[in-house]
């Protein structure tokens, strides 16, 4: 943890921002036009995430239109990865118009590593003056915050700047589709103030931990909700970005939150959300996310961030809007017997042939498909071509793809960008195909590939020896499949990182899977507590060696005892009993196993007396002389050649006031559970002494009248 | 340069106009009432007239119509902002014919010979310069917001001829025109309103709210229960969103049960409707007809798992046919649906009515 005290910087800045927070200040925002993650990999190679199309708009368009109609002023747009893309794009949009109310500032670096590289920047140039808000580039929301900036303003004017952030949360139960698992988070929170407690991702976790110190914290009532979608939107106060600087190892918002919750009592900052209920956000995280979040925007959850709505101001981006929320672009063109079943929306100047069905499927601007074809949850970028008797059902087709006669794509197919498939060919689920070699080097350019079409680009590829392979993308094929050449584990990763965890999982062979892992765990769980016993014997053995060894007092063996319970999590009732065993097994240990019955005894009894103060240490109530007791008698069961020793085991112990006479005889007559056990007590010297404890009971008794 | 300046100034303020009615109504009917709009889109197209640099009357209502399809196309839904737009270039239009000397009567009467023997579009190009026109014009537009400020307060006006004693009147969610309109007559009769909830956006507690406030006896019903009520009712009294060319409304969602359960009923239904809602448009152009927001309302986003199974719709406006309505009360008084027509002609001028 890279904490320092950061009160020296807050000063240096609270001066400045006290004097201006009087007036009042425009809404910032900061805008992380990267995910710093290849979720999206083989097409965000092409194109930075923020500009991939959804719903024919590009993605930071909707996430600047919701900061916008939520009042912001002054964005700071970040980029990194292709960040010449996407400040062209910015500078043409109509953000950058001089009548925008809202300034868009663009910022590149490539040092950008990640999201607390981009805070870091923003403290280190001092961009912000007031409370902002931070999202990404990929969050599509229309929630009106100003509700909860009012909170997060108010909250920070009550409490004197404790609230560093403000988290914005949508209501969700768990198993909505719009939920991305690996966003999965659980929240405990403070009922009444809204304060954050705890903050944990979920995805992987089949058992969850709360510190208890966040029951109290005097607060009467908490919650702990899993029903939460996290937006991504989170207002930030200043110190933010100096705490940032301060902690230069948080490289995301997760870092942070969980840092601030970790350290709230020494740096006293704290964290609060916002749930939301009626209002529309989700951030773009993989394709899984991409398709939930598409069918939402064309099912008008996001209204009124409509596809109709035009609301990038984009000369002939409009498109009309009819009844089973068919939208339809300009010049578009529809075949005979073509239908478009519900939810679709078709771009500008694309044309669609006869007899072809289109359900849930978003095509864009310039593309041209055949007859007979059948799109069912299709996102189709601009300028795909699709020929007759294609089947895509759940895929994503890049720009400028190409797809052939009677070619099928099964679910969760991506086909990146210049892509040639078929004819004829069946892509299997979850196909990923690019014009990048898997094994490309980053260091590759894109620039040989942008001439693909071309003869050269062609040759050349082949004498690199990466020619395409036929079986694969079909005879006319172009392009690379992402998984075959990758072994098994990274394969997984990649369907991982595209479409997020599994797509409609089947209820029930997800709860079998769940169970077995269940079962898997409770074997693993019980495991590991055998080999901690062990281990915990084999310390204990090694640290009374040492005492005899080094002449160690006993209250400092006490002390090393104790500590390797806490190390190896151990009950006092297991220590008591291991440290019996290791006593009693201790001359086997030392002079082997074949010891006669006198050698043993003669051995064991001045270890007794020796360690007699540990004992006493751990030796205290009833139960505890039982336990003794009985794991004096499991060893003597093992070891029943040295039965005889027994009395004088026990014997030794009760003269050294280890054991008491009581716990002795109630011991005698409870204990035996078993045959041989019941033998055990057969033994004559042992009835003999028990008899001799009687008598001696008496007496005393008798001496007491 | 202060030219400069103000004409930036202008463009800003319609991008702010622009932003605001894309992203008005987010579900529960617009932010403000139509009757701001129409006012804001008013004092905005004054703006406009006054700083916009244009030497003839001809370059104005260009600059006028291109404003106007923006702000339609910003939300074509809200059919006051074209009305209004319309007003204007009609104004423009009289105004010109005045400087030029020909009185707007001949103008205003195109018989069927003349229709014959203008020949294509009008003779006139607009193009002569006149030096109090736009003084001219802009007092005109001030006189149309007078009478904008007014309308509500005209409507309510013809209350009492309306509403008697001891009436049992229905109305279906919130109008605010029917709020006055109702409130007006409260203060001489005593009568019963009972309020349709109109769900999901349940516009009709607000309704009934303030109308009991105003000590109105009234109900609150759910839509279901519409036809059942309609027998004891004695007239329908509504507002609307929009009035359509043919004299049929696009009214809030519900009010074709209300009409049909009245037509049903015999029940008189009375809408009012201010002038400015007077739309050019018919009910058969359907792509900018509907309007659909979030299905929140409907079924709530935090369902779960059901709405990745089912389709939800919210719709917000139905289609009243003519037919089913017994009179308009407007702030220029009352009329059946059938003299619409007119009152268009009236209006508009008709070479204006696509912009």
């Amino acid at each position: 943890m890279g904490l320092v005290a950061s009160r020296g910087g807050k000063q240096k800045k609270g001066n400045v921002t006290s004097e201006q927070e009087e007036e009042e200040q425009p809404l910032q925002a900061v805008l992380v036009a990267d995910s710093f993650n290849r979720r999206f990999f083989p097409i965000s190679k092409d194109q930075p995430r923020a500009l991939l199309p959804l719903g024919n708009v590009a993605m930071i368009d909707y996430t600047l239109e919701f900061l916008t109609s939520t009042g912001v002023q002054e964005t700071f747009v970040f980029c990194c990865w292709m960040s010449n893309k996407i400040k062209d794009h910015l500078l043409k949009s109509k953000w950058c118009r001089p009548t925008s109310p809202n300034v868009v500032h663009i910022i590149t670096s490539d040092l950008y590593r990640s999201l607390g590289d981009v805070l870091r920047d923003v403290d280190a140039k001092n961009l912000v003056r007031n409370d902002f808000i931070l999202v990404y580039g990929d969050v599509v929301s229309n929630i009106d915050v100003s509700q909860a900036l009012q909170e997060h303003r108010h909250r920070r004017k009550v409490d004197k700047n404790i609230s560093v952030m403000t988290m914005v949360f949508k209501e969700s139960s768990p198993g909505h589709k719009s939920r991305c698992e690996e966003d999965d988070v659980i929240v405990a929170m403070d009922s009444k103030s809204k304060r954050v407690l705890h903050y944990q991702k979920t995805q992987g976790l089949k058992k969850l931990q709360f510190p208890m110190n966040i029951f109290q914290h005097g607060s009467d009532e908490f919650e702990i909700r899993h029903d939460l979608l996290d937006c991504h939107i989170s207002i930030c106060s200043p110190q933010v970005a100096e705490l940032f600087t301060d902690n230069f190892d948080y490289q995301t918002r997760n870092d942070f939150v969980r840092g601030i919750l970790v350290n709230e009592e020494i740096l006293g900052n704290q964290i609060h959300l916002y749930v939301t209920q009626d209002g529309y956000g989700a951030r773009v995280s993989n394709l899984q996310m991409y398709d939930s979040v598409s069918s939402d925007m064309v099912r008008r959850w996001v209204y009124p961030l409509t596809p109709e709505a035009n609301f990038t101001d984009q000369q002939g981006q409009g498109c009309t809007h009819s009844r089973h929320n068919v939208y339809r672009g300009a010049e578009v063109s529809l075949g005979h017997g073509s239908q478009m079943e519900e939810n679709v929306l078709i771009g500008r100047d694309t044309s669609i042939g006869a007899n072809c069905h289109i359900s849930n499927s978003v095509i864009g601007n310039n593309c041209t498909i055949g007859d007979n074809v059948v799109l069912d949850r299709a996102h189709m970028w601009n300028n795909v071509h699709i020929s007759s008797n294609v089947e895509i059902h759940q895929s994503v087709v890049c720009d400028g793809a190409v797809v052939k006669e009677a070619v099928r794509l099964n679910k969760q197919c991506v086909l990146a960008y210049n892509v040639v498939i078929g004819p004829n060919l069946s892509l299997p689920e979850g196909t990923v195909v690019s014009m990048h070699h898997p094994e490309e080097e980053e260091e590759d350019d894109d620039d040989e590939f942008l001439s693909d079409d071309q003869e050269v680009g062609h040759s050349k590829d082949k004498t690199r020896q990466k020619a395409f392979n036929p079986a694969e993308v079909g005879p006319e094929g172009k392009g690379y499949i992402w998984k075959a050449s990758m072994n098994d584990t990274e394969d997984e990763e990649l369907a991982q990182c595209l479409w997020g965890l599994v797509l409609n999982p089947d209820p029930e062979s997800d709860s079998e899977s769940e169970a077995s892992e269940e079962s898997q765990d409770r074997s693993r769980s019980v495991s590991p507590e055998i080999d901690d016993v062990n281990a915990f014997q084999l310390e204990v053995l090694g640290t009374l060696q040492r005492g005899l060894e080094e002449n160690i007092v006993c209250d400092n063996l006490v002390l090393e005892i104790n500590s390797l319970k806490y190390a190896y999590n151990i009950t006092l009732k297991e220590v008591m009993q291991i440290l019996t065993r290791v006593v009693l097994e201790y001359p086997f240990q030392q002079q082997g196993t074949q010891l006669t019955t006198l050698q043993y005894t003669g051995s064991l009894l001045p270890l007794l007396k020796t360690w007699s103060p540990v004992f006493k240490n751990y030796i205290k109530r009833a139960q505890d002389h039982l336990d003794c007791l009985s794991a004096v008698e499991e060893l003597f069961l093992e070891q029943d050649t040295h039965q005889t020793a027994m009395v004088k085991v026990l014997m030794k112990m009760y003269q050294l006031e280890i054991l008491e006479e009581e716990a002795i005889l109630k011991w005698f007559s409870t204990g035996a559970t078993n045959d041989k056990s019941r033998q055990l007590r057969k033994n004559q010297g042992l009835q003999k002494f028990i008899q001799w404890l009687k008598e001696a009971e008496d007496e005393s008794s008798e001496e007491g009248e | 340069m202060p030219g400069a300046d103000k004409e930036a100034d202008l463009t800003e303020r319609i991008e702010a106009f622009l932003a605001d009615l894309k992203r008005g109504g987010c579900g529960t009917g617009p932010i403000r009432g139509s009757g701001e709009t129409a006012r804001e889109t008013t004092a905005l197209l004054r703006k406009v007239t006054a700083q916009a640099r244009w030497s003839s009357a001809g370059d104005l209502m260009e600059i006028i119509r291109k404003e106007g399809r923006r702000m339609t196309a910003a939300q074509p839904s809200e059919t006051t902002v074209g009305n209004m737009v319309l007003r204007v270039l009609k104004i423009i239009r009289e105004e010109y014919a005045r400087s030029r000397g020909s009185s707007e009567e001949t103008d205003q009467q195109e018989s069927l010979h003349k229709l014959l023997t203008s020949g294509g579009l009008s003779d006139e190009n607009f193009r002569q310069h006149y030096v109090h026109l736009k003084a001219n014009v802009i007092e005109a537009i001030n006189e149309l917001l007078t009478e904008l400020e007014g309308t509500t307060d005209n409507i309510a006006m013809q209350a009492l001829e309306h509403i008697h004693s001891n009436e049992v009147i229905m109305t279906v969610g919130r109008s605010r025109t029917v709020e006055a309109f109702l409130k007006d007559a409260a203060r001489k009769r005593k009568f019963h309103v009972i309020v349709a909830e109109c769900a999901p956006f349940c516009q009709g507690h607000e309704m009934a709210t303030n109308l009991s406030k105003a000590s109105i006896e009234t109900t609150v019903i759910a839509d279901a229960a519409i036809f059942a009520v309609m027998s004891r009712v004695n007239k329908v009294i509504i507002g609307t969103q929009t009035v359509l060319a043919n004299g049929g409304l696009r009214a809030v969602n519900g009010t074709h049960t209300v009409a049909l359960a009245a037509r049903h009923h015999s029940t008189p239904l009375i809408v009012c409707a201010p002038m400015f809602k007077l739309s050019p448009q018919f009910p058969n152009e359907e792509d900018t007809f509907h309007k659909f927001v979030s299905p929140h309302e409907v079924l709530p986003f935090t369902e779960g798992e059901i709405l990745s199974k089912v389709n939800v719709h919210c719709p917000v406006f139905d289609y009243v046919p003519p037919e089913l309505i017994t009179l308009f009360i407007s702030n220029i008084g009352g009329n059946a649906p059938s003299y619409i027509y007119r009152l268009m002609s009236e209006l508009y001028h008709p070479e204006d009515h696509d912009l």
